[in-house]
């Protein structure tokens, strides 16, 4: 990975990430920090992308890099974090049984995941899914029965299926170009995530070896070194 | 030499838009014109349209109350000048005032704006030096629009009609 892609490119699309994802366009703009159960979330998120090998924070920080690219691998970890939590809070349903749901979903798959221990490939492929299905109910299935229906009948219609939900279905009229930002960030953080530097297959068989029990790991410095020049191999 | 420059670069460049990503989520501006201002004001060059203020002061003056918000709100798109909130808030007042009552919800946007008045103005103090006024500083300004907000037994009071509008 060049400086300027680890310095300056990925950390400022994580960031724009963070804005884009955060805005709620409408009458009165508003910017909507991460929810706190999205940090949780993207805490898991996090613990997945390097399990997988789809991030390798060792080849971002580690002791044999100078102090100013251990730094630029830092702000790209932190504003992946960051990035994470906005695009999660971006794309739960923010209130009633969608929100419970889908963060229901959210929490097994991602358990799913951690216990089949998927490749960096398969990661991406299902964070694309899992995102892309979010978006999907969010913006396209939730939004159609939330917005203010047009004419009397529809009105009604809408007024019943509420009565009948107790209102737990309906959520904030969004703003027209809300989803289209939330659809502008999801493709951002993906691609972000896409192009970060992933662990290779040496890298995540030695990591693999240390976390079981009883094998000491003889052939791997503890201080990661050796899996860099794994890496660099 | 390059690599360390472009990481160096980087890092300021990152640490600088972190920082006002943090800004925006603090201030939360409601328009573009407010974020803008609000950079431009943190810079020191933030400055009031003074041809668009002097056309609210007039507009104020004559008692046309809502072209004068119009006028102020041209002036001050940021809203970061505490003067122009000032009057804006005062112009709120004189609207909602009436010998017989106040108008709540005049009140509550006059109460909105002077308080975003004493947010920017330096170290919370403003007074506007104004002989057409009878209130001067934001906090008489606050006080009696909290007061004409509040409900209470001397509202009853029938000498309140015999007030005069500050």
């Amino acid at each position: 990975m060049s400086a300027l892609a680890e310095a300056v490119v990925l950390p400022t699309v994580f960031l724009t990430v963070v804005l884009i994802a955060g805005v709620r366009p409408g009458a009165a703009v508003s910017l909507v920090p991460p929810s706190l159960a999205s940090l949780v979330a993207a805490t898991a998120l996090l613990g997945l992308l390097v399990r997988s090998g789809a991030v390798a924070p060792g080849r971002l920080v580690n002791p044999a890099r100078t102090l100013l690219a251990n730094l630029n691998g830092f702000s790209v970890l932190v504003a992946l974090f960051a990035a994470s939590a906005q695009i999660v809070t971006a794309l739960v349903p923010e209130s009633g049984l969608p929100a419970a749901i889908v963060w229901t979903v959210f929490g097994a798959l991602l358990l799913q995941a951690f216990a089949i221990g998927p490749d960096r490939t398969r990661v991406l492929r299902g964070l694309l899914v899992t995102f892309g299905a979010a978006f999907t109910l969010k913006f396209v299935v939730l939004s159609a029965i939330s917005s203010p229906a047009e004419g009397r009948i529809a009105r009604a219609l809408q007024l019943l299926f509420e009565g009948v939900t107790l209102g737990t279905v309906m959520q904030r009229p969004q703003g027209l170009a809300e989803g289209y930002l939330a659809f502008a960030a999801t493709a951002m953080y993906l691609i972000g995530v896409a192009f970060l530097p992933s662990a290779s297959w040496e890298m995540i068989r030695v990591l693999t070896r240390m976390a079981l029990p009883g094998d000491r790991g003889d052939d791997v410095n503890t201080n990661g070194s050796d899996v860099l020049d794994s890496s660099r191999r | 030499m390059r690599e360390p420059l472009t990481r160096a670069a980087g890092l300021v460049l990152v640490a600088g838009y972190a920082a006002f990503l943090g800004w925006l989520f603090a201030i939360q501006p409601k328009t573009m014109a407010e974020a803008v201002g609000g950079v431009a004001a943190g810079l020191g060059a933030y400055a009031v349209d003074s041809q668009a203020f002097s056309d609210g002061l007039s507009y104020f003056r004559n008692d046309q109350f809502a072209e004068a918000r119009t006028a102020f709100a041209r002036a001050d798109p940021a809203r970061r000048d505490a003067r122009t909130q000032f009057y804006i808030a005062y112009s709120f007042y004189r609207e909602g005032w009436h010998r017989t009552h106040r108008d709540d919800g005049l009140y509550q946007q006059g109460l909105a704006a002077v308080e975003r008045a004493i947010e920017v103005a330096p170290g919370g103090r403003l007074v506007v030096d104004d002989a057409n006024l009878q209130m001067h500083s934001a906090d008489e300004l606050k006080v009696e629009l909290a007061r004409g907000l509040g409900a209470s037994v001397s509202d009853l009071n029938p000498l309140r009609l015999l007030e005069s509008r500050k």
